[in-house]
């Protein structure tokens, strides 16, 4: 594409004040030096003008009121609940926000679920076992739970006669809970 | 700037697997494979007072059995899959055998067998809460009482 191609594409956006300082000052260059392109120049200013002479006649016979009534009334219009709720979603549920709140919710429940152990009674895990069945075969039986540490206990007495008899008065008389 | 791009779905997507990883019923305990049985064998006494350093862990529990001498005589861990059985040598000739029978809201059941020789001195099932333990004691050794710590950890 040579210069002169390259200036009239530009002479558009240099009358309508677009360019640059500089590209604005090359193609003014151009323009005083290169007679094709100021004729190029005079024909588009031309067309400029007629086509704004045209569009103020037809824009005077345009009734604009009906429309700037209607602009006027959408301003002034309450909007419903839901209109403001989901213009409030809409702002806030944007792809980074979700994928930041939902690592801050997760954060947050394991938190949660950690305090737990924090709190006053409750750092002692629940250890209770439950007895589904139980045969001792004849032997007496105790069934606890220790409520402290949360443990159930099996305790067998030696109460049979004639058996365990080396057994001394701590496993005769079981622990005293 | 491509990183900088995908941070937000990398930061979704590593979140969403920390909360399957951390979450309650996390999958990774749904479908155990087998039972880790630990038996700790303690002899309880009132002779003297004294408490095994080895037993530390445990001092809370023993200690509301209200024996004035606590010691460690043995400790034995086995893996064991379920409903297969394993037997545990105790003190005095006695033999405890353990079978883990099934696994339901985080909580094993055991079927455990106490015998002394050949003659059967308990039979129970016991729903433990998963790497908990329950106590079965009384049988009497060596002038004082043993206690047994059950425990089963599901893998």
């Amino acid at each position: 594409m040579n210069t002169c191609e390259t200036i009239r594409e530009s002479i558009g956006s240099w009358l309508d004040g677009e360019l640059s300082p500089s590209a604005s000052e090359a193609v003014r260059l151009h323009l005083a030096a290169c007679s094709d392109c100021s004729v190029a120049r005079q024909q588009l200013e031309k067309l400029q003008l007629v086509v704004k002479d045209e569009l103020v006649t037809q824009a005077a016979s345009i009734d604009f009121m009906p429309f700037w009534r209607g602009v006027q009334q959408r301003i002034n219009r309450k909007r419903a609940w839901h209109e403001d709720l989901f213009e409030w979603s809409r702002g806030f549920l944007t792809a980074p926000r979700i994928a930041w709140a939902v690592p801050a919710l997760i954060v947050v429940l394991l938190a949660l679920f950690s305090l737990d152990s924090y709190l006053p009674g409750r750092g002692v895990r629940d250890n209770f076992a439950s007895v589904e069945s139980i045969d001792a075969h004849g032997r007496s039986v105790a069934l606890l739970r220790e409520d402290q540490t949360k443990t159930t206990v099996i305790w067998l007495y030696q109460d049979q006669e004639g058996e365990n008899e080396t057994a001394e008065e701590a496993s005769k008389s079981g622990p005293t809970f | 700037m491509k990183l900088l791009k995908k941070l937000p779905s990398l930061v979704l997507l590593f979140s969403a697997l920390l909360f399957l990883a951390e979450g309650p019923g996390g999958t990774a305990e749904k479908n155990p494979q087998s039972v880790q049985v630990t038996i700790r064998t303690i002899l309880a006494g009132n002779k003297v007072d004294e408490f095994d350093a080895k037993l530390k862990g445990m001092e809370q529990q023993l200690k509301s059995l209200k024996y004035r001498s606590y010691r460690s005589l043995k400790d034995d861990s086995k893996v064991v899959p379920w409903q297969g059985t394993q037997s545990f040598d105790i003190p005095g000739g006695r033999t405890l055998t353990v079978t883990p029978q099934e696994f339901q809201d985080n909580r094993i059941a055991v079927k455990v067998r106490l015998t002394e020789g050949e003659k059967p001195v308990v039979d129970t099932t016991v729903k433990i809460p998963n790497k908990g333990n329950f106590i079965l004691g009384g049988p009497p050794h060596e002038g004082g009482v043993l206690v047994l710590s059950i425990s089963a950890a599901a893998q």
